[in-house]
């Protein structure tokens, strides 16, 4: 059975456009979480964001992307497509093949288009050009026209866990030989949606988000995409290679709709999934690139889980103090970030513990170094408890 | 407003606001606990009688679990409406 | 290897538990509506909560939660709770991003329905959802196949769900895929106009890798993305190249065609090249983005019936025996899909 491997890698994210410039925050510990400034919305200036300071338009440009009724999240996702396809070096013979599939998620799609969809969904006038980019499909199905896309092509919405889980289908497509290699990734935008639904849940926070610390107060929202090229590794040879995919379980907490069981049940049973997939045991995790958001219940509930599964966890840390909380996207930029904790051999500080969970004692890892790094597990856990495991592995 | 009438509308309320399916007024007990057991509600609940006091009675709770204290039964939310309505 | 055993359905004809498929219910206002039951043993705490989409995808569901121990619930829906979306967002101008109850945001989620699966049963294993558009059903089929050659000794639920919100139905109509004109569903095919009509359904499956009673086998799935006929009049012969031996032959064409001018090319190439008795069913079913996975549980009425209700067959003729049934359908004629499906031993 091939071994998976990472070929090319995309990212755009409040604290960078490409993949280098996210490793070089990521590296001096940089936050990307502030006032927002381009969204309007009531909520700016009372809560701070992972917003990307690039305006739509901007983007459109840049992208020359000016097709009827683009939206925003397609245009981030174009992005950081264009970055992971180019990096693998994919040929358009490649790209275009029936065995090639593209297999991404979002939870916003067009609906960060509040007045529009209001519109249109009223039938208040004659209909807008987004007719048909609401859904969450409209941005994969806009890669596929932009790019020519014969092979499969498939949109995940698990919630938060939406993209870790593309990544695991696009594995096992390849696995299963329906496909040679995947096009794997997630995106959302920032949109009133989203924004009034967590505040109505009361789990955004007022401030900068603090996960792991004892005083933590929520989440704060941001928006990004990541693409990752996955292929066998026979079909990888003049390749670069980043690292293996070689765990990934999903695993439901079945609690409550909306928060984790005090037990952990469903990221216990996801990261002890994906070790076995991996046949590793819990010790050879070198470090966890947590779920992390910062609300009181999955931080506590997280780090119950592992405890329970590692009884000492390896080093871990959250990236969202970094970014955000980017729903959709989430999975696949922390992937991203996994994979350059194994190929650069270091760990980035987890921004805003000071103070670590009474009833843990857990520490995030709190500045940056280089460390030796076999294997790295990546967490995302979503609403209705659908929690999901990855492991990248150097090869 | 008298407080038998404000139980009554506000009873009338809340199982309008939560979608109650066939739960009347008179069901529920002015001392019975409103979530647990008694009316068995849960977490979403208490978030929406929080807007349904914001809507109704202009009362702002800021804070969740300052809002569990204030929603026990029917009189501690009369009383506290009583207490602190705008509207 | 997918093997379907018990099923549900919940539609706009009468195909819940008892099911009569010679009468034909009709549609209002240009929709075909579900015929909702009763539903035992959704607690009410849950039940209230419920926007219609969760509603029937748990309603149809939960005959078949009691029938085995679940492995895994695999959903497709393109819409998910949409009509619990647009109130939320309805409440967000109303409001003006004020006070609002989370309540609906909650239920708008598409992974609301298998989510709630899920904690109905406390089933820990896998729970996805697929929102590919007219494709949702096919890639959780496919996601299904995987699941099993990957653990053929587990059982999943796998399924489909869609609603005609009003919301949903307003945007499709601005797009013209819904008829300008008032008609009746039995008269869907007769018309030479652009659009259909709205349907919706919810449609669950116990599928398992066990061909013991099973009532149908899943042989081959395909999805393409395309608007050219003339690349589905190849690509259908290839997917029957491909999953056929050479000594059986496609007994059925069930045809996903939806009285929509635009879009017969694509049927008439498929029925040509098939040349075999064809079946429709979207005047009993409605036009929506998973309707293939009610055409698949048609076809496994069909396949234990060995009949097709007189009103499906495009021109008379019922077919002697029905052992292999061939699927295809598409949705705003740009996805498509074959599905073939063989009787069970």
């Amino acid at each position: 059975m091939s071994r998976i491997v990472v070929t090319g890698i995309g990212v755009i994210s409040a604290i960078g456009n490409t993949v280098a410039e996210n490793r070089m925050a990521l590296q001096d510990g940089k936050c990307g979480i502030s006032t927002l400034s381009l969204l309007p919305s009531k909520y700016a200036g009372l809560m701070p964001f992972g917003e990307i300071k690039i305006t739509t338009e901007e983007l459109k440009q840049k992208l020359r992307a000016t097709e009827h009724g683009i939206t925003r999240t397609s245009l981030l996702a174009l992005h950081a497509f264009d970055e992971a396809i180019k990096d693998s070096q994919l040929s358009h013979d490649e790209i275009t093949a029936i065995d090639t599939a593209l297999i991404g998620a979002s939870t916003v799609g067009g609906m960060c288009l509040t007045d529009e969809l209001y519109n249109d969904a009223n039938k208040n006038e004659g209909g807008s050009e987004y007719l048909s980019s609401y859904d969450c499909a409209s941005v994969n199905i806009y890669l596929q026209e932009r790019y020519k896309i014969n092979g499969p092509v498939n949109t995940i919405n698990t919630a938060c866990s939406s993209s870790a889980n593309a990544i695991m289908f696009g594995v096992r497509l390849i696995k299963a030989g329906i496909v040679s290699r995947a096009i794997v990734g997630g995106v959302d935008s920032l949109a009133k949606f989203t924004i009034n639904g967590f505040n109505a849940l009361h789990i955004l926070s007022a401030d900068i988000c603090a996960p792991f610390d004892e005083q933590r107060k929520g989440l704060n929202l941001g928006e990004g995409a990541a693409f990752l090229v996955l292929e066998k590794e026979e079909d990888a040879a003049n390749k670069k290679i980043y690292a293996e995919v070689s765990g990934y379980c999903n695993a439901n907490d079945s609690f409550h709709p909306s928060s984790l069981s005090d037990e952990g049940d469903g990221p216990y049973l996801s990261m002890k999934g994906a070790l076995e997939v991996a046949g590793l045991t819990a010790d050879k995790i070198g470090f966890i690139n947590a779920h992390g958001t910062a609300t009181e219940n999955n931080d506590m509930v997280e780090s119950t889980a592992m405890l329970r599964l590692f009884g000492t966890p390896p080093a871990f840390a959250s990236t969202k103090s970094n970014i955000g909380h980017t729903l959709g996207a989430a999975g696949a930029i922390e992937a991203v970030y996994s994979i350059l904790n194994l190929t650069r051999q270091e760990v980035y500080a987890g921004l805003n513990c000071h103070q670590p969970i009474s009833a843990t004692g857990l520490v995030p890892v709190q500045a940056y170094k280089k460390m030796p790094l076999q294997h790295v597990m990546s967490n995302s856990f979503g609403f209705a408890g659908n929690c999901t495991s990855l492991i990248f592995s150097t090869i | 407003m008298e407080t038998a009438a404000l139980k009554q509308q506000l009873k009338e309320q809340i199982i309008s606001f939560l979608n109650l399916l066939s739960v009347k007024p008179e069901d529920i007990k002015d001392d019975e606990p409103l979530f647990g057991e008694g009316l068995g509600l849960d977490s979403i609940d208490s978030l929406e009688l929080i807007v349904l006091l914001g809507r109704e009675y202009g009362i702002d709770i800021k804070d969740p679990k300052e809002g569990r204290k204030i929603l026990v039964d029917v009189n501690t939310m009369v009383a506290y409406i009583e207490a602190h309505r705008t509207k | 290897m997918l093997y379907i055993h018990q099923s549900t359905c919940i539609s706009p004809q009468q195909t819940f538990l008892e099911v009569d498929l010679n009468t034909v219910h009709a549609s209002s206002d240009n929709k075909l509506k579900v015929i909702e039951p009763t539903y035992e043993g959704i607690p009410p705490g849950i039940l209230r909560r419920m926007g219609k989409a969760v509603r029937i995808g748990v309603g149809s569901a939960l005959p078949l939660l009691k029938a085995v121990s679940l492995d895994g619930f695999i959903i497709g829906t393109a819409n998910g709770g949409m009509e619990d979306c647009i109130k939320f967002l309805n409440q967000i101008i109303q409001y003006d991003e004020g006070l609002l109850t989370p309540g609906n945001f909650v239920q708008s989620t598409p992974n609301a329905i298998a989510g709630q699966l899920g904690l109905l049963t406390k089933n820990k294993g896998y729970n996805i959802t697929h929102v590919h558009r007219g494709l949702s059903f096919e890639n959780a089929a496919i996601d299904a196949m995987m699941m099993l050659h990957e653990y053929p000794s587990n059982n999943y639920l796998l399924g489909a769900v869609d609603e005609i919100s009003a919301y949903n139905y307003n945007i499709d109509y601005l797009s013209g895929w819904y008829k300008k004109e008032m008609l009746s569903n039995k008269e869907l095919y007769q018309t030479n106009s652009a659009g259909s009509i709205a349907g919706e359904s919810a449609v669950m499956f116990i599928v398992n890798g066990d061909e013991t009673n099973a009532v149908a086998r899943l042989r081959g799935i395909q999805t393409l993305h395309t608007t050219d006929e003339n690349s589905i009049e190849k690509q259908v012969n290839v997917f029957i190249q491909k999953h056929l031996p050479d000594e059986e032959k496609i007994d059925l064409l069930l045809s996903g065609e939806n009285g929509d001018n635009r879009l017969s090319k694509y049927y008439t190439v498929v029925e040509s090249s098939i040349g075999k008795t064809t079946a429709r069913f979207k005047h009993i079913s409605g036009e929506y983005a998973t309707a293939s996975s009610f055409a698949v549980w048609l076809a496994t009425q069909i396949l234990t019936t060995q009949k097709v209700p007189s009103h499906m067959l495009q021109k008379s003729g019922q077919p002697s025996i029905i052992k292999n049934i061939l699927i295809y359908n598409n949705y705003k004629g740009a996805q498509h899909s074959f599905i073939l499906l063989t009787k069970g031993n």
